[in-house]
């Protein structure tokens, strides 16, 4: 018989919304875990509403980032507001290990859902709460999504080019970052939790996670008095380091030269071999010196060449090189498919569509998309159902309450 | 007792996969650091305190091992080998990211220390994973981010695209391959077997495409790069807008979520003289679908625009983030790293945690714990070791051997 998935025993409800929250949960669903997400009847989640569209059409259920961030969770409504989603809630509560949420603080007070309430309910639960700068100090009102975290964590200034404005990463870069730490921290206190019977309650700002993926820029200033700033594509340690343009509309190649070898046969590839003779490009120092001579050097041949010709030539001589791919590209890419990024899922009213696969692979227990993100309110009757035991009656009386919306 | 302090984890990793053992030692697990005789290569890479290149000096290589013990061990040696599998047979964790089979060339793949330790849960980061047709490709940074997708989302439309300037690509790899690791151990403590996790950090900077990575699968238009914003069918949407002495983050979009923030901060432009009654009262939640239509003109979109540039623009960031505090006005500073530590959210939670370095007489303020938890708070117990710092300790004190062996050892090159 195979293995059972590795998080089959873990059971999360999960109150959070948008991107951040969500993709971390997602991340524990594709292991096993069985994760109850809450959605309101009327305030829609911004995730619904964000590109890119399943078909390029908008609609309450096509938003792929919506559909990523959710695939197999079970997905009920609650109208938090209306008293009798108490029960509904604390039965719930009673059935969990891990109750999430990513509100801007306040919120789960107001509806009496904070750690102090639930903990009353379920002594040793596991609460985390993730939002964009912590639950306490002077900005942790700021409500909204990861590009402002990340705006005022320094990734934006570190971005771009040193004569111009900051191009900032893509998105909300911090809600890239932050899934991975609200994930190993949930793991971690479930771990502390099996062992000593202690659950506890997890404040989580989304910036101070992101702050790590900064850590020498961070050092760089409180150790030397250093404030870095964006430099373009250069590097530290490689040279020549850049995006290079290739044949076509917006085609790039990025090569990245990390040894003196590297540099040598680079010259080879782009029949340059004066260059490699040449004592001023002897090192890296050497070249960043004469970045901008190179850099015309290397276009040159690039220019001419197809990204992913250029890309096979110079890794073929070991030089880190790789085409600047987009999502067509990706889609194309045979390592992507060897490794399953993407996975087919079937959707309640989209049919056949797709998400991203899960990252880390288990080679004993690999990671399954069990399902598609749910529609609005898919599983109100599985989960009263079979996970809470609610017999016809009851959820009858609560539809009428109008506790689903 | 912290979350992880039972566990032992021997973390091999070159300069790829350092954050991964970091955040393991974080937690509470007992990290150590295994590195050639000399120290890790990531030694050699700066920054470095006070620009002075020096295998202890290094601030790339204090970013990421902090909470980590050293010890300097040759495993391209049979003895260096021998003893690695002793350390072994006591840990839950081995973390690496040599290319891939070079630690199965040595004797130390997954299959043969899981033979020693079958609950070993063996955590592999490399650039394009295990196997496949781009195993073996050589990497970077860049390199990563380019197949990866961000890469062609980012920067300005008049030039290459543009990295972020702090290489992120194996800090997201490295992080979930910290999570993999964790579901690996939950699944080890049900069926006392570990596993090979491995990790590919082309796959893990996918996730900073924001989904767009799933635009041509969908069907759906790809966006493309804009600097301080993006560029979505014939729109071109600013996320970065200018501050009286700056930048700042601002969200000015549509659709029936983010267009109710929108129709907020018009009402205010307004009652601030920035814009007439009638630009006041365009339906915001409608407008995206009307510019993409054509319902409404893109030179609209333009106009709108320069209204909302002139109120950011005649504020200060001070001024505006105090506006999105009140107000909830979906905008943030673009902050320097200066600005960054020296943050009042920040300190008033004690966020930057001092660690004292001994051998340097000095503390150095750190990137504090990257959560609260209320029952084990994260400590900082080490600072980032020096080469070999815990040889004896390790090698003497835990696996029992001599003085005489440990001096043995050292003067061979082993250690």
């Amino acid at each position: 018989m195979a293995d059972a998935l590795p998080l089959a025993d873990v059971k999360i409800l999960d109150f959070m919304w948008v991107m951040a929250g969500p993709a971390s949960t997602r991340m524990l669903a594709d292991y096993g875990a069985t994760i109850v997400r809450i959605e309101s009847p009327t305030r829609v989640d911004t995730a619904r509403t964000l590109q890119p569209f399943h078909n390029n059409t908008a609609g309450p259920d096509s938003s792929g980032l919506f559909g990523n961030c959710n695939a197999g969770k079970l997905g009920i409504t609650l109208d938090l507001g209306n008293p009798r989603s108490r029960e509904v809630v604390h039965a719930l509560v009673r059935w969990a290990d891990v109750v999430t949420e990513s509100f801007s603080p306040k919120a789960m007070r107001a509806w009496g859902y904070d750690y102090e309430s639930l903990r009353r309910i379920k002594p040793d639960i596991v609460m985390i709460s993730t939002c964009l700068m912590g639950q306490y100090g002077p900005l942790s009102r700021i409500a909204g999504f990861g590009n402002m975290a990340a705006a005022i964590s320094g990734f934006h200034n570190l971005t771009g080019w040193p004569d111009r404005p900051p191009a900032s990463p893509f998105g909300a870069y911090t809600d890239y970052v932050s899934p991975r730490f609200t994930a190993m921290a949930i793991l971690a206190a479930l771990d502390h939790r099996r062992r000593t019977g202690e659950g506890q309650y997890i404040d989580q700002s989304q910036a101070e996670s992101s702050l790590h993926f900064l850590g020498p820029a961070i050092l760089d200033y409180t150790a030397n008095g250093r404030v870095q700033s964006r430099v373009g594509n250069a590097d530290r340690e490689c040279a020549p380091h850049g995006v290079y343009p290739a044949a076509g509309e917006d085609r790039w190649i990025a090569i990245a030269c990390r040894t003196d070898a590297q540099w040598r046969a680079l010259c080879s590839v782009i029949g340059r071999i004066d260059l490699a003779a040449d004592p001023r490009l002897a090192t890296a120092a050497g070249r960043r010196e004469h970045s901008e001579e190179i850099d015309r050097a290397v276009s040159e041949w690039t220019r001419g060449m197809g990204a992913g010709a250029a890309e096979a030539h110079l890794q073929h001589r070991g030089i880190p090189a790789h085409q600047v791919q987009n999502s067509a590209q990706i889609a194309r890419d045979p390592q992507m498919a060897h490794r399953g990024h993407f996975v087919e899922v079937n959707h309640t009213t989209l049919g056949k569509t797709v998400v991203e696969g899960p990252r880390a692979r288990l080679s004993r227990t690999p990671a399954q998309v069990r399902a598609a993100a749910p529609v609005l309110g898919e599983h109100n009757q599985h989960v009263l159902e079979k996970i809470l035991g609610y017999g016809e009656d009851r959820i009858t009386d609560l539809v009428a309450a109008g506790v689903f919306g | 007792m912290e979350m992880l302090s039972p566990y032992r984890v021997l973390d091999l990793t070159t300069e790829r996969g350092l954050l991964c053992g970091q955040l393991l030692g974080d937690m509470g697990a007992d990290v150590i650091k295994v590195e050639p005789p000399g120290g890790s290569p990531a030694r050699g890479l700066g920054p470095f305190l006070n620009d002075q290149p020096h295998p202890d000096r290094s601030l790339y290589w204090w970013a990421y091992n902090r909470n980590k013990r050293s010890i300097t061990l040759d495993i391209d040696r049979p003895e260096g080998r021998e003893l690695l599998k002793r350390l072994v047979a006591g840990s839950d964790f081995l973390l690496e990211s040599f290319n891939p089979g070079e630690m199965a060339a040595r004797g130390l793949g997954y299959d043969d220390l899981a033979a020693l330790n079958p609950k070993l849960v063996y955590v592999s980061i490399t650039a394009f994973g295990q196997d496949g047709p781009k195993a073996s490709y050589a990497d970077a940074d860049l390199i990563i981010m380019a197949a990866g997708g961000p890469l062609v989302l980012t920067g300005d439309e008049d030039r290459p695209p543009v990295r972020v300037s702090i290489p992120q690509a194996y800090l997201h790899a490295s992080a979930d391959g910290a999570v993999g690791a964790l579901v690996a151990h939950h699944e080890s403590v049900r069926s006392g077997r570990g596993q090979h996790v491995d990790v590919a950090a082309e796959q893990s900077v996918a996730m900073a495409t924001q989904s767009y990575v799933l635009a041509a699968p969908l069907g759906s238009v790809e966006a493309r790069r804009m600097a301080g914003g993006v560029k979505f069918g014939p729109l071109d949407i600013p996320l970065v807008w200018p501050a009286r002495d700056g930048y700042i983050a601002l969200t000015f979009l549509f659709g029936s979520a983010l267009g109710v923030f929108t129709r907020k901060l018009m009402h205010y432009l307004c009652e601030r003289g920035f814009c007439d009654e009638a630009t006041r009262d365009k339906d915001w939640i409608a407008f995206g679908e009307q510019l993409f239509s054509g319902a409404e003109p893109l030179s609209e979109f333009e106009r709108i625009k320069r209204i909302v540039s002139e109120f950011t623009s005649s504020h200060t960031k001070a001024e505006l983030l105090q506006l999105a505090v009140e107000r909830g006005f979906l905008m943030t500073p673009i902050t320097t790293i200066e600005e960054v530590v020296k943050s009042p959210q920040l300190e008033a939670r004690e966020y930057f945690r001092p660690l004292e370095h001994p051998e340097l007489g000095r503390s150095f303020l750190y990137p504090g714990p990257f959560a609260k938890f209320s029952a084990t708070p994260l400590r900082y117990r080490r600072r980032p070791p020096t080469v070999g710092e815990h040889n004896r300790e390790i090698y003497c004190g835990e696996l029992g051997l001599s003085d005489a062996d440990l001096r043995n050892l050292s003067e061979r090159g082993i250690v």
